[in-house]
């Protein structure tokens, strides 16, 4: 058992305060990456699980093990550097044996079996007698990989490993972690500033800002039903379309309804937004059933392909992802339809269920 | 200039034609202040010395120079006071007392850097160094007071601790060399402990922590780590440290003129004495140049294998 349990842990930097009052609880075998915006204070609160940092207060335990004052050492965790840390003069077998040479539990045998495992694993096998310095940067964070997880501790951290390898070797890197991680049950923090990464990596998600924990989720759900208005901006490329909205009574009115929108009573005072992810808005040439009309005013080519149109309506512009180009061309009118079931409400930017 | 010139620019730029669009004469003429320098200061001097070592040629005399061959360099070696014991006595001192400096000023920087939150660091490290930006003439002049029999301070803990009679460091052949070398460790340890921070902070951060969470014990990383990264930086200072304390003079000559008998007689202390207290112009430059052999095939061996180390790396692809 090795959860990672993080109680009331809060850590500053003189007057900056990185990690802020957090509190949770991270389950044995799962991968949770922690995602967040540079300076959010995620490889702050992973440096604290490692040991490398001290929390100003609060208590980090493995399971029953409470590990706040302990040094990395004692800890029995792995962890990949940002920077592919590699020991120069060894070859790839003996940089992943490096930390098991130091175990005096394993037997030579089980050493050796272990290494070879590992190899076989990151499909390294022919490459074992090489030298670090004539792999590439995506090589040699694989070995790095391999001997973080050649020990077999119960926790395993990645601290942003695709960040210095370039694009191509990065895909083929995050489906190794992916095949590693499904193989291997440890426990594995992994921090990135890529949410694409931490959507196929994550079994859960902590999403980060200002050193809080904003949501703690999985993938889809942190996706598909953002508690925050900050969690619809982050997530999605490009990310949530917000729209101001105005409360009359029960009901909420905004340029992109044709009809109002009720709600309950008990709604409260604030600013009240709608998100609508860009891909669920519908686009027709034809008015329909309440599609509201707008202007199109810049088309582009977008990932993999899908086609992304920013249509003004009104004073609001709203992103559209679609898999086929808009009707018209710039500045023709179009039809916009904004199906209920996919508008979320959000009060002063905290999501509210209707 | 040049550069826009030489990018095929020119038709724009300048069409007029300067002397400076030939890039080697733009290199030379910003040489040049630097080529006069080194050569009047250096050049002209090395080669009049190497000239005058084939003379006979003394101050006193009041005779012109006399061209004798290599007589000069045959009687550096059957003098009655021949060269070797005066080499072999400098080689022991640099190897003593660069080792030495090495090994306590790798000691201390390795102190220095793991306590990087101790109050006072940065007076302690600051008052570490005074003794290397001292005049040497200086240091050796306290120091013979230090070491004085009489009203040295040294004598005065000596007998403070029940010692019967004191010592005179530099005047009794069992100590005056020891007394020596430790006062050129006191002042030049600094040196290798400030080239042991420089190295110790040229080695990543994150490898250390790697190192630190994969539980390597000490050596380990000292070897796998730290020396990886840091030993150009220390061999540098080795090799500074070995060329320097070759010529060694101005240290001695106030504690012990060379004395006693020749017991800190090193290979510099010789020369100066055959060039400023005997004007022996022919033979000490003869010595001279044959000192100047000597610290360019050390150096050479030096840097051979300083090279030999980094084509190694580079050749397994390294980016040291």
């Amino acid at each position: 058992m090795a959860d990672i349990i993080i109680d009331h842990v809060t850590k500053r930097f003189g007057t900056f305060t990185a990690v802020d009052d957090l509190d949770i609880r991270f389950s044995d075998g799962d991968v949770t990456c922690l995602l967040g915006p540079s300076g959010c204070g995620k490889t702050t609160l992973m440096r604290m699980i490692a040991g490398l940092e001290t929390p100003s207060s609060g208590r980090i335990l493995f399971g029953e093990r409470d590990v706040t004052q302990l040094p990395p050492r004692k800890r029995n965790i792995g962890m990949v550097f940002q920077y592919p840390v590699m020991y120069p003069t060894l070859s790839v077998a003996e940089n992943i044996a490096q930390p098991l040479k130091h175990d005096r539990s394993l037997s030579r045998g089980e050493r050796e079996r272990r290494v070879e495992e590992v190899l076989d694993l990151l499909d390294m096998r022919k490459q074992a007698r090489a030298f670090i310095d004539d792999l590439d940067a995506g090589s040699r964070q694989k070995v790095a990989v391999g001997r973080s997880v050649a020990r077999q501790t119960d926790i395993v951290l990645f601290d942003e490993p695709t960040t210095n390898v370039e694009v191509n070797a990065k895909l083929q890197l995050i489906r190794t972690f992916k095949a590693v991680t499904q193989r291997l049950k440890q426990t594995i923090v992994y921090v990135t500033h890529d949410q694409t990464e931490a959507m196929t990596l994550a079994d859960r998600i902590a999403l980060m800002k200002d050193g809080s924990i904003v949501q703690y989720d999985a993938p889809r759900r942190l996706y598909n039903d953002p508690s925050t208005e900050f969690g619809g901006w982050f997530l999605g490329n490009p990310g949530m379309n917000f729209i101001a909205a105005e409360r009359r009574g029960n009901q909420l009115h905004a340029t992109i309804l044709d009809s109002p929108l009720d709600v309950a009573s008990d709604l409260g005072g604030g600013e009240i937004v709608l998100g609508i992810r860009p891909e669920n808005v519908l686009m027709h040439s034809e008015p329909g059933p309440g599609s509201v009309e707008g202007r199109v005013t810049e088309q582009t080519i977008g990932i993999a392909g899908r086609n992304l149109a920013r249509i003004a309506v009104g004073s609001a512009v709203i992103k559209v992802k679609a898999d086929g180009p808009a009707p018209v061309a710039a500045d023709g009118t179009v039809q916009l339809s904004f199906p209920r079931d996919r508008i979320l409400v959000f009060r002063n930017g905290a999501r509210v269920t209707l | 200039m040049a550069a826009v010139s030489q990018s095929g620019g020119s038709k724009v730029a300048s069409p007029r034609k300067s002397l400076f669009d030939d890039r080697r004469i733009l290199v030379l003429f910003l040489l040049a202040p630097v080529l006069c320098f080194f050569i009047v200061f250096n050049t002209i001097p090395t080669l009049w010395l190497l000239g005058l070592s084939f003379h006979n040629f003394s101050l006193t005399s009041g005779m012109p120079p006399e061209f004798i061959g290599f007589r000069n360099f045959v009687q550096i070696f059957y003098n009655k006071n021949n060269i070797w014991a005066d080499l072999s006595r400098t080689f022991i001192f640099v190897g003593s007392a660069v080792s030495i400096q090495t090994a306590l000023g790798i000691l201390l920087g390795f102190l220095f850097w793991g306590s990087k939150n101790m109050p006072g660091r940065r007076i302690a490290l600051t008052m570490l160094f005074t003794p290397m930006v001292l005049t040497p003439v200086a240091t050796g002049t306290f120091w013979r007071f230090i070491y004085d029999p009489t009203f040295g301070v040294l004598n005065a803990i000596l007998r403070g601790l029940g010692a019967d009679h004191p010592i005179d460091f530099l005047g009794d052949p069992t100590f005056a060399y020891w007394a020596v070398v430790a006062v050129d460790c006191w002042m030049w340890t600094p040196f290798m402990t400030l080239m042991t921070l420089a190295a110790l902070g040229s080695v990543p951060k994150a490898e250390l922590e790697a190192a630190e969470v994969d539980r390597l014990p000490w050596w380990q990383r000292v070897r796998l780590v730290i020396w990886h990264h840091g030993k150009f930086i220390i061999m540098l200072g080795v090799l500074l440290r070995t060329i320097d304390s070759f010529k060694t003079l101005d240290l001695i000559i106030p504690m012990t003129k060379g004395g006693p008998g020749q017991q800190t007689r090193l290979v510099a202390v010789e020369l100066n004495k055959q060039a400023f207290e005997s004007f022996n112009m022919g033979f000490s430059s003869a010595y001279a140049v044959l000192l100047l052999l000597i610290s360019i095939a050390m150096t050479s061996v030096f840097i051979y294998v300083l090279n030999l180390r980094r084509r190694k790396d580079s050749a397994a692809g390294g980016e040291t």
